[in-house]
């Protein structure tokens, strides 16, 4: 008879992991583009500040945001939005992608828990956001002539690691509307958007109005974003120190995943109870 | 002898939407499973038949965890379906949805490695175990290949494979031998034999008559979400012997069919149809005694008869005997 020991199910864990490399490994582009879109997405407005403000784009810089170095900033804005933009949609992809191809059935008929499954996923999305970060950061400033070892590099990779557990319990709520839809392309195309304007990626969220300031900071990798920027280029947190930002992280750590699971737990329960995980 | 497999007053009821246009649509109850009692019995091959939207997919969804029923209770192994839903999964092998189901990307032996960590097969004799399923469908030449690179039928074989590779107590093969040629069919049946005498229960969903008729021991037959006949072949085909049964191939009209139908020696009668080619059952109290005034009907309406016959009944004719309807003909309600 099966035994579910601890090590079993964290074996099934790795296996879901290596398995997701392996695939990716067979599809080599889709790292590439990790790596090339964020330097892109951080040339274009690098160039358009360049070509309108001229010389005195440092300054204006300096005086709105808080550092002259708006390089950089663009550079690590549009890097976390990859990380961001990886972790959270790519949970819903890989569930449509099961769907139509019907190993989503297969999953389901296995023992073995879903938070193990999802935690496999979870492992190689991370990973494969680490990797394509530091890669394309390091690619990027060298492009742009960045000092990547400015500030303090270790309470930004805190800040990045941190910021990643709630997006989880994000991308597990984006998750439940897959299965609930059946769709996630248009999902995403509104969702991109969204989020790149609500964390902050070209600008600092201080220059909202008041409502929208609110909106972006329930969103936690606003607060991410914010807190790797600041370690890295020497700008205000915005509680005033980093352990109070990473606090506020921390709770969403907790918030967010728990709410993200249930929900997926209820809607999964509700399909069942209908017409099942098989449809597409 | 002792069920392994107990469903009592399983029910199953779901919503599905009726597409009118392109913006409107309607709302349907569709009752798919109408309390369903059946006992399967520990080391016997045992056979669901029915046409396609009978409720056998739906009933193996059910039994398999992947829907849950509106009503009733399951026990398989000894485990509620609804308590213990892990250990009825550890104690089931599934091969459901054919050649789908597989990661395409990854090789063979990536594939039944993966499904064996799932299925929690300890490391140390997972390798052993791939290599005795391997070996036992002959896989040796394509395992190290990604599955896109399999004809049909390798990627079936697979999907069996990957049905075995816990060692479950209960295997449910729906419709395994579909895409596959007649002789990796014939292969195949022959490890489902094999299988059984080991002491697996195997729960074999088909359309084809022959395959139910050479494997199971005992077969339920589904139509419109009820059992209406379960038993033994045997059991089944004397349940309706003092009948007899006309087949009849041709070119055969819809209003022959029916002024066939309406006679008073026919007790049923069923036809298919595909490319204006008929074939006519017909179920009678003595064939031999009918045969003339159906062959007069036939030549009267201009009926060309390529092959008739009063025949040994047959699964199918059980069916036909049940519901006046061919096994062939789609009873979907969506």
């Amino acid at each position: 008879m099966t035994e579910f020991t601890l090590r079993s199910n964290l074996d099934a864990m790795y296996t879901v992991f290596l398995a997701r490399v392996r695939i990716l490994s067979r599809y080599r582009g889709w790292f590439l583009m990790d790596i090339i879109l964020p330097i892109f997405l951080a040339a274009m407005p690098i160039l358009l500040g360049r070509a309108v403000a001229g010389t005195s784009m440092e300054g204006n810089f300096l005086k709105n945001v808080g550092t002259a170095n708006y390089v950089a900033y663009m550079v690590i804005g549009a890097n976390l939005f990859m990380v961001v933009s990886n972790s959270l949609w790519h949970f819903g992809f890989w569930l449509r992608n099961e769907m139509q191809m019907g190993t989503l059935e297969s999953l389901y008929l296995a023992p073995v828990n879903k938070i193990i499954i999802l935690g496999g996923v979870a492992m190689y999305t991370t990973l494969r956001s680490l990797i394509s970060f530091f890669l394309a950061f390091t690619l990027g400033c060298f492009i742009f002539r960045v000092n990547p070892f400015q500030g303090d590099i270790g309470i930004a990779f805190l800040f990045l690691l941190v910021g990643l557990i709630p997006v989880y319990g994000l991308s597990f709520l984006y998750g439940s509307l897959v299965l609930k839809l059946k769709e996630a392309e248009a999902l995403i195309n509104i969702g991109q958007w969204v989020i790149g304007f609500l964390m902050g990626i070209f600008f600092p969220v201080t220059v909202f109005p008041r409502i929208l300031r609110f909106i972006a900071e329930i969103f936690p990798p606003t607060w991410m974003n914010n807190g790797v920027r600041s370690a890295l280029l020497g700008l205000n947190y915005f509680l005033g120190e980093w352990y109070l930002d990473l606090a506020v992280l921390w709770a969403f750590c907790i918030i967010m995943p728990l709410a993200g699971y249930y929900v997926f737990i209820s809607i999964e329960k509700s399909i069942k109870k209908n017409e099942g995980v098989g449809k597409f | 002898m002792e069920p392994i497999i107990e469903i009592r007053n399983l029910s199953k009821i779901y919503t599905a939407k009726e597409r009118k246009g392109v913006f409107r649509g309607k709302k349907k109850k569709i009752e798919a499973l109408k309390n369903i009692n059946l006992d399967i019995y520990k080391g016997e091959i045992f056979g669901l038949l029915g046409p396609n939207g009978a409720g056998k997919t739906t009933l193996i969804k059910c039994l398999t965890t992947l829907l849950l029923p509106t009503e009733g209770t399951v026990r398989i192994n000894g485990y509620d379906l609804i308590k213990d839903e892990n250990s009825v999964r550890a104690s089931i092998g599934c091969m459901l949805m054919g050649e789908r189901g597989l990661y395409w990307k990854l090789t063979g032996k990536e594939n039944l490695e993966f499904f064996a960590a799932l299925y929690h097969v300890p490391r140390k004799i997972r390798k052993q175990r791939i290599k005795e399923i391997v070996e036992l469908l002959n896989l040796e030449d394509i395992i190290e290949r990604p599955v896109e690179s399999y004809s049909s039928g390798q990627k079936m074989k697979l999907a069996f494979a990957k049905s075995l590779i816990n060692k479950a107590p209960v295997i449910f093969l729906d419709e395994p031998t579909n895409t596959l040629d007649v002789y990796s069919a014939r292969e195949l049946r022959s490890i489902v034999k094999d299988l059984n005498k080991k002491g697996h229960t195997i729960v074999y969903t088909t359309h084809q008559m022959s395959e139910a008729e050479e494997l199971c021991d005992r077969v339920a037959i589904i139509d419109r979400g009820e059992i209406i006949a379960l038993g033994t072949i045997n059991d089944l085909k004397n349940s309706i012997k003092k009948e007899s049964v006309i087949k009849i191939e041709g070119i055969i009209k819809e209003e022959t069919y029916n002024i066939i139908k309406n006679l008073k020696i026919t007790k049923k009668a069923a036809i298919s149809s595909s490319n204006g080619f008929s074939k006519l059952t017909i179920v009678t109290e003595n064939a031999r005694r009918a045969l003339p005034e159906i062959i007069k009907i036939l030549l009267e309406n201009d009926s060309t008869i390529q092959y008739i016959s009063p025949e040994e009944i047959t699964l199918e004719d059980v069916f036909i005997a049940k519901t006046g309807r061919s096994l062939s003909q789609d009873t979907r309600v969506i």
